[in-house]
């Protein structure tokens, strides 16, 4: 493969016009294949995102079905017990309250969040079970100045 | 000079940038229609004004940043007086209205650069890359200077004069506040971390390197010269701007890795995303040149690619700057996305436009003439790493597309991304084996036979091996097995061209690999990427597939085992440093009973004058061997009782990832080196657009 002149071979006869549909083709199956396959993967993979009260209009469908939920956080609620790691704490909006348990390591921005975002399944008892959380920060990266 | 009068320098500075970029990309256009030299060099010396005017803001910025004047809002937003000095300058691009004027002051100074190095050479073109980069500058310059905020006021421009008044702009890094505060907020200890100094720099030298290739697309489409001279002319900008996006998804992951304690380095996140899909378009790219360049073909493809890369890559500020998508990135939601997405689809509409309208002159000068030769495996390759690029734009912003259709929220994570993303890869990393081994125009079945035989034996013992060593899930042995198939099809072919050497020169063995890499440097700089690919492949199967953790409370003194290791905790220390204050558990680890040393995870506690924005980060531990690493967290701690949480991770291989990427870069430098015989390519293709524009 040297990059020295390779001369632009002019089209013989031998070589048939017709070939680049099997391209055109192929290719467009190729593409046609891996949308298809995205797709299909988004539906299968994808799950609702409520917050509490689309939640609550839907519990009862959607016990033990994973979904992730947008929920502000009361902060008074947050207790964690580090011999187990595990976290609880209550999601509320309103009247609408949500306790959440999760395990594993504590996010850094947990005692400063406005908002949770959490992963997981509502459970029969009514305890959503976290498998991941994401802590939202009135701003995360930035903030307004204080006086 | 007050602080105040600094502000309005800076601001002053940006809004004549503005207005000389307009003018040399007005003035540039109108020169190349009206043919007029002397306004040609007007627009280019106006392009040298716009350098040293966003230097000029850029400098008295960073002045402002680490001399705290902290009447300027963003100083006082982003810095702190115990800020170390370090952060204090990462500043500039730690924030919205910062990273703004860092892209604009980036794309100014890559612009001159470009110029000095082209406007003699390419004096048809450049007129044209004078404009699109003019245009480009000018709208990162009117989000700071012009800009209003769409969500509170529509879409208006103001023309507002000094810093005072422009203090209604979102987008402008010189806002004043009405008061002095005593302090700044600091950036967020998060982000106080030397990977974090340098991932948003080579993330922008990427993402703003690819307007060089974009502009150039752009010109030749005006002047119908579409030719492989615009694409060689910026073969070395693409290489490089290449070279950064790898550097930012590299240090991008080892920041993740290091600093969020989670145990991994890409979790799919819409920012992380955001910086693959362009690098997945680019890489593209740079292979479909080549099948430009040797045969004539693939024109068309290619100018998408170059939009694709650019679009992506705007889309990549976008998203990180806009907080549109939920993300760990979320810097603040900005109200600048509006204004993104309208100058994006502009732009996508007028290249797409105009290259419908040149559709005529993009004809393919060779047709492929088989299914089984080197331009169909370029060809399936683009499409992969395209496909690949869609499926992650899909997973990315489906959503919000979605909800705006059908008001219903639905989401993917992970699970979809690796799902789809897992086998086109794999198909992707076959591919880069089979590639050497197919040649050119049509290749014959005695040939493939030949090529494929030893490393397709090479990988069956590998396997066989791999088997005994006890790997016994298949993808695991798919994995190992591809990544074997492929070092050993690189190896052959250094192996054969330094024989060749050796032969025709008698050229000793290491003399021989040093002259074959030097005298091919794209090609066999194009092998060391694909090595240092492999070996990041290597590391990311190793712990996404067999990672290990446990978790523990111990008193000093207890132990925790995983596998062959026992940490023994030996007790907390609390003490402040320089601006936080830590707390520190020390461990010694025991590999097989033998005392390895010891690891110190911490939790470091930052204080602000602001008590919402004191906060904790978690410092993890990590013993690194060519085999696994020893990840430590400490996720919980108690004071009184002297009792810590750890969670220990073995991450087996995740080493390779780092040292893959290094190699990767050592490659890419290799390849975008001066190469005389690229030179000599370049100016050969300069001719022959010469002569058939004559």
């Amino acid at each position: 493969m040297s990059s020295i002149a390779v001369p632009n071979v002019e089209r013989t006869a031998s070589v048939k016009t017709g070939g680049k549909w099997k391209f055109l083709i192929g290719g467009l199956l190729i593409l046609g294949a891996i949308a298809y396959v995205t797709v299909m993967s988004f539906q299968s993979n994808a799950i609702y995102y409520l917050n509490l009260k689309e939640l609550n209009a839907q519990r009862a469908s959607l016990v033990n079905q994973a979904v992730r939920i947008n929920a502000p956080l009361d902060k008074s609620s947050i207790q964690f017990d580090d011999k187990s790691l595990t976290l609880k704490f209550i999601l509320r909006d309103g009247d609408l309250a949500l306790p959440v348990v999760y395990k594993g390591v504590v996010p850094d921005t947990m005692d400063k969040g406005d908002s949770v975002v959490a992963e997981g399944k509502l459970g029969a008892d009514g305890i959503f079970q976290a498998s991941t959380i994401l802590v939202k920060c009135p701003s995360k990266y930035e903030s307004e100045p204080a006086r | 000079m007050t602080d105040v009068a600094m502000a309005d320098l800076g601001y002053a500075a940006l809004f004549l940038s503005l207005i000389f970029s307009l003018y040399a990309a007005g003035a540039a256009l109108y020169a190349a229609r009206r043919n007029r030299s002397e306004i040609f060099v007007s627009a280019r010396n106006a392009i040298f004004v716009v350098a040293a005017l966003t230097s000029l803001a850029t400098g008295i910025l960073v002045w402002a940043l680490v001399t705290h004047q902290f009447r300027i809002e963003y100083v006082a937003r982003q810095t702190s007086r115990a800020q170390p000095l370090l952060y204090n300058i990462s500043a500039l691009w730690g924030g919205q209205e910062g990273s703004l004027l860092f892209w604009a002051w980036l794309l100014a100074i890559f612009s001159a650069i470009v110029l000095i190095q082209n406007y003699r050479k390419n004096q048809e073109l450049m007129p044209y890359v004078i404009t699109g980069l003019g245009v480009t500058i000018a709208f990162f310059l009117a989000l700071m200077t012009i800009a209003s905020n769409p969500e509170e006021s529509g879409f208006i421009i103001a023309l507002p004069l000094n810093a005072t008044l422009a203090a209604s702009l979102v987008g402008n890094p010189f806002r004043v506040l009405d008061f002095v505060p005593r302090d700044g907020n600091g950036l967020n200890p998060l982000l106080q971390n030397p990977g974090m100094f340098i991932h948003p720099v080579t993330q922008y030298l990427g993402y703003v390197g690819f307007t060089i290739p974009f502009a150039f697309a752009m010109a030749a489409l005006f002047t119908r010269r579409l030719s492989d001279v615009w694409i060689r002319t910026t073969r070395r900008w693409t290489l490089v701007s290449w070279l950064f996006l790898s550097l930012g998804l590299l240090f991008g992951m080892q920041w993740a890795y290091m600093e969020l304690g989670w145990g991994g380095y890409w979790g799919w996140d819409p920012v992380e995303n955001a910086s693959l899909m362009p690098w997945l378009t680019a890489t593209a790219y740079l292979h479909s040149v080549m099948i430009q360049e040797k045969r004539g073909m693939l024109k068309v493809w290619n100018l998408v690619l170059v939009m694709l890369t650019f679009a992506l890559s705007l889309l990549g500020t976008f998203i990180t700057r806009s907080g549109v998508i939920e993300s760990v990135h979320a810097f603040g939601v900005s109200s600048l996305g509006p204004w993104f997405l309208v100058f994006l689809g502009l732009t996508l509409l007028s290249f797409l436009y105009l290259l419908f309208e040149r559709m005529g002159d993009l004809k393919e000068e060779n047709e492929l003439d088989s299914l089984v030769s080197r331009e169909s495996s370029f060809l399936l390759n683009n499409l992969i790493l395209v496909g690949a690029a869609f499926a992650t734009l899909w997973g990315t912003i489906f959503p919000m597309v979605n909800e705006a259709i059908t008001n219903k929220k639905v989401t993917v994570g992970a699970p979809f991304f690796n799902q789809v993303n897992g086998p086109i890869f794999f198909a992707l990393i076959i591919l880069v084996g089979i590639c050497p081994l197919i040649g050119w125009r049509r290749a014959t079945i005695e040939n493939l036979i030949r090529n494929f035989m030893r490393p397709f034996a090479a990988t069956l013992v590998a396997v066989i091996v791999f088997f005994a060593l006890g790997v016994r899930e298949w993808y695991g042995l798919l994995s190992y097995g591809a990544a074997t198939f492929v070092l050993v099809t690189i190896a052959l072919e250094f192996y054969r061209g330094a024989l060749a050497r050796v032969r025709q020169y008698s050229e000793n063995w290491g003399i021989a690999a040093i002259n074959l890499i030097s005298d091919n440097r794209r090609r066999y700089g194009g092998y060391i990427v694909h090595v240092g690919v492999i070996l990041a492949v290597i590391g990311i199967a190793g712990s996404s597939f067999y990672q290990s953790e446990t978790q523990a409370n111990l008193k000093p003194g207890e132990t925790v085992q995983l596998k062959n290791y026992t940490l023994r905790f030996d007790g907390l220390q609390i003490y402040p440093r320089e601006n936080h204050q830590a707390i520190t558990a020390r461990l010694t680890v025991f590999e097989n009973g033998t005392n390895v040393g010891i690891l110190v995870p911490e939790k470091n506690y930052y204080p602000s004058n602001n008590p919402d924005m004191s906060q904790w980060t978690t410092e993890i531990a990590v013993r690194t061997t060519p085999l696994e690493d020893l990840y430590v967290t400490l996720a919980g701690f108690d004071e009184k009782a002297q009792t810590a949480t750890l969670k220990v991770i073995i991450n087996p291989l995740v080493v390779w990832l780092w040292i893959g990427f290094a190699i990767l870069v050592g490659g890419t430098v290799v390849a975008a080196l001066p190469d005389p015989r690229e030179e000599r390519a370049l100016a050969r293709a300069r001719a022959k657009e010469a002569l058939a524009h004559a």
